[in-house]
Parts: structure tokens; sequence; C-alpha cells
């Protein structure tokens, strides 16, 4: 930065090829994101007023047709309903138990390092291994099963209406929620390292005044350390937010793309999936992506409204 | 700063007060706090371990056994693995091929392309360079959804779902990420000067300055990105589902959630399918244990994607 001001004065021509190096260097990155990103955006907009053939391209001119259909649809109409559903469970829980580890683990503790990595050791797994894995888990025959009925919890279970060999992924009472239980699993530990970075961010300061005035632990956090955590707060509920509107690899891969049990886990991304790669109707499908790319723009913009503005770290 | 410390009501020390504040006196609410603060470390990283551990137990045992809670395959086979190899359509040996080439693949194009662009949009003065930079960082806000039917399109036209194409047309859409490009150009920021003023006035021009003084300092960002992409890239699903239609070219979650549907949907064959959730997960866990640190930064920069 200092090195500007004493930066020579530079003639016409090596501005010129200062230029021309940088288009260079910068050109095959700028010339995909303009097709695929920028300009993919107002194909869309074109494709989704259009009755769309995948071989022959536009058909015939619907206007917004492929928008009222859409706000008519029951499927898509269960798959806002799962999808905020999974959302507004999914993230309090996955933030909660995320917060809970890094307190913990930034407390004085031995082992934090074995703690840290093992609470991120699912995160490393792909969606598609993790959620095969649960599906053994939670079948019929599955540990999870075969557990509970070893420890004598299968009373418990049969009071709540959960006979002794249930398929937890395959109910349609019960896939959702256990989807849930499966991306908790698997996030709670990003969430705890997004988290740590936030409360390194608290000065030591604060907690020594805290302690001479004599706080409890439990009103230090509720007084302190939580309020401080705002910026991550924000930053944890943003991507979670984002992440549980686009939930997709695993409904797909333990509901098939239909959403199986009785759309139980269709999504919205999913029911894209379906517009597209099942039914074939891509003028519908493009805008259902639109719709989609709306709604989690707005929810964003909600956010940024409750919680203020993004942190600086 | 507007929260402050409350008057005292019940003075308990904090845990981390207890050393300066309490000192050796002990606590009795402390001393307990941090037994309960074991029992649910030590419980979480159970619940953590034990799915895993038992799907590396599950694959060395027959099916019939697959379903009994017994720690020890009784008889330890290696039946799940061979039918995963052999059986499987495609085998495992052309799904981890196909996963090795696409994730090296880009996760080449991200290391080179990023940090050629990060270093222009760091160092170098253009006209539209605020304007082209915000275009990078609007990448990051377009979700794939409200790209996935354009694109689809653009690459089905073009031929890029057919043949090995195929390949190109996942490794294209995934070729690189604006993230690589923001986190490189902050690493590029960081440097000093005093190295490239050097060479500059060694007679050295922009694209000698980048590749021998520049990109040889930005080691660490390079190896982020790169275990980021390359994660991010063998675990992926979304843009390879939509792709690679061809089961010939399908990449290892493609295979896990083909091997699903093959069988009829849920239940049956376990053993393999415990072999595949294994053989997908061990690259990347070889990679996290060698490379713990820079998985770190990359999630950090991740999370700035959102």
């Amino acid at each position: 930065m200092t090195a500007t001001a004493t930066r020579r004065a530079t003639g016409r021509s090596e501005r010129g090829s200062e230029a021309l190096a940088a288009y260079a260097l910068i050109a095959i990155p700028m010339v995909l994101f303009l097709i695929l990103n920028i300009g993919s955006i107002f194909y869309a907009l074109y494709i989704s007023v259009w009755r769309w053939n995948v071989r022959s391209g536009p058909q015939q001119f619907l206007g917004l047709a492929n928008y009222q259909a859409l706000l008519n649809d029951h499927v898509f109409m269960r798959a806002i309903q799962n999808t905020l559903y999974y959302a507004v469970v999914w993230v309090p829980i996955t933030m909660a138990i995320g917060l809970t580890l890094a307190v913990i683990v930034n407390g004085k503790i031995r082992g934090k390092t074995f703690f840290r990595a093992s609470f991120y050791f699912p995160a490393l797994a792909s969606s598609a291994a993790v959620t095969v894995l649960w599906i053994f888990l939670f079948a019929p025959e599955g540990l999870f099963n075969s557990i509970r009925g070893a420890i004598g919890l299968n009373g418990l279970f049969e009071g709540l209406g959960y006979g002794p060999t249930k398929n937890w992924l395959g109910d349609p009472d019960t896939a959702l929620n256990t989807v849930i239980g499966l991306n908790a699993w698997t996030t709670s530990g990003t969430f705890m390292l997004f988290y740590l970075a936030s409360l390194q961010t608290i000065s030591h300061e604060i907690y020594e005044a805290a302690a001479i005035d004599g706080a409890g632990a439990w009103q230090t956090f509720w007084k302190i350390t939580f309020p401080l955590l705002r910026p991550g707060h924000f930053f944890v509920a943003t991507v979670a937010v984002i992440g549980a509107l686009q939930l997709f690899d695993q409904a797909f891969i333990a509901g098939s793309p239909s959403g199986d049990p009785a759309n139980a886990l269709m999504t919205m991304v999913l029911y894209l999936y379906n517009a597209a790669f099942t039914q074939f109707k891509f003028g519908y499908a493009a805008a259902v992506g639109i719709v989609l790319f709306l709604i989690i723009f707005a929810l964003t913009l909600i956010q940024r409204r409750l919680f203020g503005t993004a942190p600086s770290w | 700063m507007t929260a402050q410390a409350q008057p005292a009501v019940a003075p308990l020390p904090t845990r981390a007060a207890t050393v300066e504040a309490a000192g050796p006196v002990g606590d009795r609410g402390a001393k307990w706090r941090r037994r309960i603060a074991y029992v649910i470390l030590i419980g979480y990283a159970l619940l953590m371990f034990v799915p895993f551990g038992w799907s590396v137990i599950t694959s060395f045992k027959t099916l019939p056994d697959s379903v009994r809670l017994t720690i020890i395959p009784d008889p330890v086979t290696v039946k799940g693995w061979q039918d995963a190899i052999t059986l499987l359509q495609p085998p495992l040996p052309q799904l981890f091929f196909n996963s090795f080439l696409i994730a090296i693949a880009v996760t080449i194009t991200n290391v080179v392309l990023g940090s050629m662009a990060g270093y222009a949009f760091a160092r170098l003065r253009f006209p539209g360079r605020e304007v082209l930079f915000l275009v990078v960082l609007g990448t990051l806000m377009i979700p794939d959804q409200l790209r996935l039917i354009p694109v689809y399109l653009l690459l089905n036209g073009l031929g890029f779902t057919r043949g090995n194409l195929q390949y190109a047309g996942v490794i294209l859409v995934l070729a690189i990420s604006g993230t690589s490009i923001f986190l490189l150009r902050q690493y590029f920021l960081s440097i000093p000067r005093d190295l490239e003023e050097a060479a500059k006035i060694d007679g050295a021009g922009f694209f000698t300055i980048f590749a021998r003084v520049m990109a040889p300092l930005a080691g660490p960002a390079i190896a982020a990105v790169a275990i980021l992409q390359f994660q991010g890239t063998w675990n992926g699903f979304f843009w390879p589902v939509v792709i690679l239609q061809d089961q010939d070219h399908w990449t290892l979650p493609l295979g896990l959630n083909g091997i699903l549907h093959l069988s009829g949907g849920f239940g049956t064959n376990w053993p393999p399918f415990m072999a595949l959730v294994v053989a997908a997960t061990i690259p990347i866990l070889l990679l996290y244990l060698f490379f713990q640190r820079y998985f770190v930064e990359g999630i950090a920069a991740s999370g700035v994607k959102g």
C-alpha cells in the first residue's frame, strides 16, 4: 500500500501493456463467468416463457403461464412446505449444537485438537456416502433399531408409535426428520468451526472484567458471549439458511428423484430437477429456478434486516 | 460493545476465570461443569465415529451377518469388497478413475486460472478492474439451481452430455469458481510489494513477475484452494448427476446413488454398499490427515461463498 505512493510515474505504453497483461490473465475466467453465470440468468429468463423442447428449443410462447402453473401446483407447494420445515428445524438445531461444541472446545479442555477434528470428521465425506450410510443405519434391521432394542428402549419408541423394525427413511412420517438428523450430524462440526473463528474476536479483557464482577459461567455465556457473537450468528445463519433452501443430494439419494416416500422428501430443488429431467418440461423448470432464486434472495434480505450486516472477519 | 458484565447474583467463577480469580482454591461448580463438558465431548465424538466404524466393520461381513449387532464379523470376509469391485456397474476402479480425473482437472484449472486472475486483480491496474471484480463476487450469489436449466441446455446443445465430452462438461462448469479467485487475490494483496519492485527494476515483465515471484510465494493460498476444490469436486453430486448420463462416466457419489436403485431401492446387499462408502471416503480422509490446516482455511473461505 505504501509502495504505491513511491511508485514512479509510468508512461502511456507501460500502462497499456499492464492493462493488456491483466486482460490476458483474467480472460478465461471472465469468459466462463459471462457465459455460465451472467449469461445463464438471462437465458433462464428467456427459456422460462416458452414451452421448450430439449432438442429443438423453443416450441410455443407461453408468457407467464409457466409461473402461473407453478403457483397452482400442489406438489410444488408441498416442496416449499417441506423445504421451509427443514430450514426452520434444521438451522436452529445445528447452530445450537455447533455453538455448544465451539464454546466447550474453546475452554480449557484437554485434547482440543482431537475433538475439533472429530466433530468435523463427518463433513469430510460426500453427501452420497453419508446418505447411503444413514439408509443402512436407519433401515428396519439397521444399527439404530438394533441398539435401541438392545438397551431396552423399544417400549419407549412403541409408546410414540414406532415399531421395533421401523424403516425411518422409508416412512413418510419420519423421512424428513431423519434427513434433518443426518444433516445436523454432518454439519454441526462445520458450524462449530465458524463459531470458533467468531469466538476469537471476543477479547479476553471482557471475560476478565466479568469474572472480577463475579459473573457465573451461565451468566457470562448469555450476557457476554452470546450477544457478542452476533456477527457470527448472522454469518452462520445466512450460510445455513441458504444451504437449507438448496437441500437436494440427501433427498435425491434417500427418496429418489420423485421425493419418495409420498413426496415426504420432495424439496424445491428436487422439484426443479424433476420438472426438467423426468418430465422434460424445461421451460417450466427454468421458471422454477427463477422462483427459487427469488425466494433465496428475499430470505437473505430479511435475515440481513433481522441480524444487521455481515461480519468483517 | 453493548453488553456489559452484570452485577453478580451467584458468584461462580467461569472456567476461564477459575485459574485467574479462584486460583488454587478450586470450585465444585467448575469441577462439575468440566466433567459434563467431557461427557458431552466424548459422547459426541463417539456419535461421529461409530457410524463410519460400523460401515468399515459391515464391509467385511457376510450379508446375513451384516444386520446383526456384533462388532467382530463372523466370518471375516472380503466378499463385500470383491462384489463392489466386480459386480457393480460400473466397477469400483472405473468409478475411482472418473472421480480422480474430474477432481484433479478441476483442482488444476482452479489453481492456475484462480492465481492468474487473483494476481491481476490484486496487483495490476486496468480499466474496469472494480466492475469486473464485482462480477467475480456476484457469481458467488447466483445459486446453481438458477443456472441449472440454461447451463444444461447449453452443454447438451454443444454435445457435452455425450461420450467422453461428459467429463469435459463437468470440468467446464466447475473450472473456475469466484471463491478461488477471491481467496488468491486476498493472499496476493497481503504479500509485500518490495520483491516485485526489485524484479521490475531488473526489467521483468508482468508474466515473469507472476510466474517467478508471486506464484511461488502464494503456496499456502494455493494449497487451500486446491484442497477446497479437490474435496468439493470429489464429493460433488449436483452437476455430475445432471451432466454424467452414462454409467461408464459416473463418479463415486453417482455410483453410491446408483447402487441403491440397482438393487431395487432400500435394503439388501449391505456389505458391498459399505465397501463403497469406505472407498469413497478414504481419499478425503487421507487428505485431511495430512493437510488439516488448509482444510480449515478452505472452510472459512467456502463460508464466504455462502
